[in-house]
Parts: structure tokens; sequence; C-alpha cells
């Protein structure tokens, strides 16, 4: 069996031990990590620039865009506005009363024995009811009748149109004076009646400019 | 397995290997890929907001086209009724303007006075102002007061009557005594 002899262990010893020094292999595994993190990095800078180069052109576009969108959102409010105010308006026109035709309807009930003294009248704000106060005169051989005459005809002509008529004497009393009707003397009765009905079921008269033509004709 | 055996020094070493690695991690993270990574998400998060704004916008523009086709018939219509109202206060305008159209009625005397002036109750009237009226006519025949008030309500849209009185003049029974209270709508100047 041959005899090695070894001379210089304790060098290779000492040069093993420089190989596997754990710093040096410390540093070299952090550079490798250095490394690797650096390539990742570079990636990730490589793919955000894309992203902002796409941003870009994003906001080209839109800026192309916003000053168009802008008007167009502020004309729609506009217009928006304006259909609705002028719904609103025209709402306002369609459900007014309409006071020529009722003036004409009365006009109509009066007999030639009959005279008017007073008509109060007023709209009501909710539901767009109108209540009169009409006093007056009726001279005939029963002026009592005459005044329900006037009554019963302001009845009919007024449930010719509106809705809910009622027309109801408050006040009927014998006139202590006479008057002259066609040369004849005949007693008087002086009347009140209070009158109540709603809205216009028929006549729509008024026009809103540029809508249409003039309805609202009283005789 | 066959660890290698380590001396202290090397041990020393080995920690402090270990506590750059960390060291080198921490700064990676936080300076520089944590930010970059932020940034990254923001523009995706603005690309896709403006993408989104760019979208909606063709919708928008069409909508608007499409409500002003729509608006044609109602901007003619409120442009008509704005011109109903000529500038200045109406306390300038109003009063004159009812004297005129009692007097094409043959009403020679008609008086128009400013009750009062409120806001209108409807939200969308918001820039529109309600004027209340008295109008006075001392002396007309039932006849013309009809005509008169027709001409009223056909000429002046806006103005609603609220209140009719009517009355005989004394000792002159073919005449009567007129009092119209008046709310007329006129948009703010």
């Amino acid at each position: 069996m041959a005899l090695h002899l070894n001379l210089l262990h304790e060098e290779i010893l000492e040069q093993r031990q420089r190989h596997r020094d754990p710093l040096k292999i410390g540093i070299l595994l952090l550079a490798g990590c250095g490394v690797l993190l650096f390539l990742y990095y570079g990636w990730n800078v490589y793919q955000t620039l894309q992203v902002k180069a796409q941003l870009s052109a994003v906001e080209r576009d839109w800026a192309k865009v916003e000053p168009k969108v802008t008007e167009a959102q502020k004309r729609a409010a506009e217009l928006t506005n304006i259909i609705n105010t002028t719904r609103v308006l025209d709402s306002y026109i369609d459900n007014r009363f309409l006071w020529a035709p009722l003036l004409e309807k009365i006009s109509r009930c009066v007999a030639p024995n009959a005279q008017l003294t007073a008509i109060e009248g007023g709209v009501q704000d909710d539901d767009k009811g109108v209540t009169l106060t009409i006093q007056g005169v009726a001279a005939a051989h029963e002026p009592r009748s005459a005044a329900e005459d006037f009554r019963e005809m302001l009845l009919e002509q007024l449930g010719q149109t509106y809705r809910e008529v009622k027309v109801e004497f408050k006040a009927l009393d014998d006139a202590e004076t006479v008057t002259k009707v066609d040369g004849a003397a005949m007693p008087m009765a002086h009347y009140t009646i209070a009158v109540s009905f709603k809205g216009n079921s028929a006549p729509k008269p008024t026009p809103a400019p540029g809508r249409s033509k003039r309805k609202n004709e009283s005789s | 397995m066959n660890l290698p055996k380590l001396n202290s020094d090397q041990i020393k070493k080995l920690a402090l290997s270990v506590m750059g690695f960390v060291f080198l991690l921490y700064v990676y993270f936080t300076f520089f890929l944590g930010p970059l990574n932020k940034s990254h998400q923001a523009a995706e998060a603005a690309i896709a907001d403006r993408q989104h704004k760019i979208d909606t916008s063709k919708g928008e523009m069409s909508t608007a086209a499409n409500l002003e086709r729509q608006a044609r018939d109602a901007t003619g219509r409120f442009g008509a009724l704005k011109a109903l109202s000529p500038e200045g206060a109406p306390i300038a305008w109003f009063p004159p303007r009812i004297k005129s159209l009692f007097a094409d009625q043959k009403i020679d005397k008609a008086v128009a006075r400013l009750e009062s002036a409120t806001s209108p109750k409807e939200a969308e009237l918001a820039g529109w102002t309600k004027y209340n009226w008295l109008i006075e006519l001392p002396q007309t025949d039932y006849a013309s007061l009809g005509q008169a008030v027709a001409a009223l309500e056909n000429t002046e849209p806006l103005l609603c009557i609220t209140k009719l009185s009517i009355h005989l003049v004394p000792d002159q029974p073919q005449f009567q005594q007129i009092a119209i209270a008046a709310s007329t709508v006129v948009e703010k100047r």
C-alpha cells in the first residue's frame, strides 16, 4: 500500500475555506437576486411606459371630444329646462279659467224682464273651482217665477260647459216698488244667486303664441 | 444532509448577508417597484375613466341632437312666450298695454295697478315672477266688457283672471263698474 503524504494540507484547507466563504457566497447571491429584480423592474417600467403612452393617446382623443361633449351637455340641460318650463307654462295657459265665455253664457240667460245688478266671481286656487254671486231684480206678474226662470236657465247654460254646476238662491225677496214692463206695471223681486262649478270641460280657447289661432270670442 | 460546519466568523458573515438581502428587498419594493406599480395602476384607471367618458360622450351627443329635434317646437313656443314680456319692469309696460288693449275695445278708462309680486310655486318657473294686478274699469257696458275680456284672455295667454267684480254705476244702470284681479307670469330679466 502506497503511502501519501500531504505536505500542503494547511494551504489546501485555507483555499477550500476561501472558496466557501459565506460572505462571498452571500454577495454573489445578493448580486444574482439584484440582477433578477432589476430585470423584473425593467420589465415593469417598460409596461408602465406603454400604459402611459396609451393614456396619452386616450387623453388626446378626450381633449378633442371634451369641448363638444361639454357643449352638448350644456345644450341638453338648457333644452330640458326649456321643455319643462314650456310644459308648465302650457299647463298654466290651458288651465286658466276663461271668463269671456262665462259672461256670454250669463248674458244669454237674462230675460228682458230681468236685470243683473252685480256679479262677483272668483277662481279658487286648489281645484280651479269657480264661485259666483249674482244679484239682480226680476219684474213680472210672478216675479219669483221670473227669478226662478233665470236660475234654471243659468243652470242649464252652465251645465253645458262646466262640471258640478250648482245654482242656488241665497236670497229672493219681493220688492215694494213696481216697474213698468211693456207699459204694464209689474211687481219686482230682488234675488241673490250663488253659483259654483268646476273647470273648463269644453272650451280650450286661448292659444299659446305660435300654437293655434284664436278661439275665445265673446259675442 | 451534510452541512459544512461554520465557525463564528462565518456565521457573522452569513447573518450580514441575510440582513443585506432583506434590506435590498425592502428598498426594492418600497422605493422602486411599489411606486412604479402605483403609477401603472393609476394610469390604467385614468385610461378606463377617459375611455368610459369617451364612450358615454357619444351617447350624450346623440341624446343632445335628438333633444334638439324634439325641442324645436318647445323652443319656438318658449321664445314666443318670452317675447310677450318686453324688457324692463312690468309695472312700466303692463298698465299702458292694458290701457291700450281696453281702448281698442272702446273702453277708454282702464287703470291697472300692481298689487304684489311673488315667486311661482312650480320649480320649473324659478326664473319667472308672478305679478298680481288689479284692473279697474270705472264705466263700461256689459257687451263691451265681454269682448274686452275675450280680447284680454286671447292676447295675454300668460294672464289669468282670478276675480271679477261687476257692479252697476249708480244712476246709470246701462253702465257697469268693473274690477278685475289678474295675475301674470313674467320672466325675470
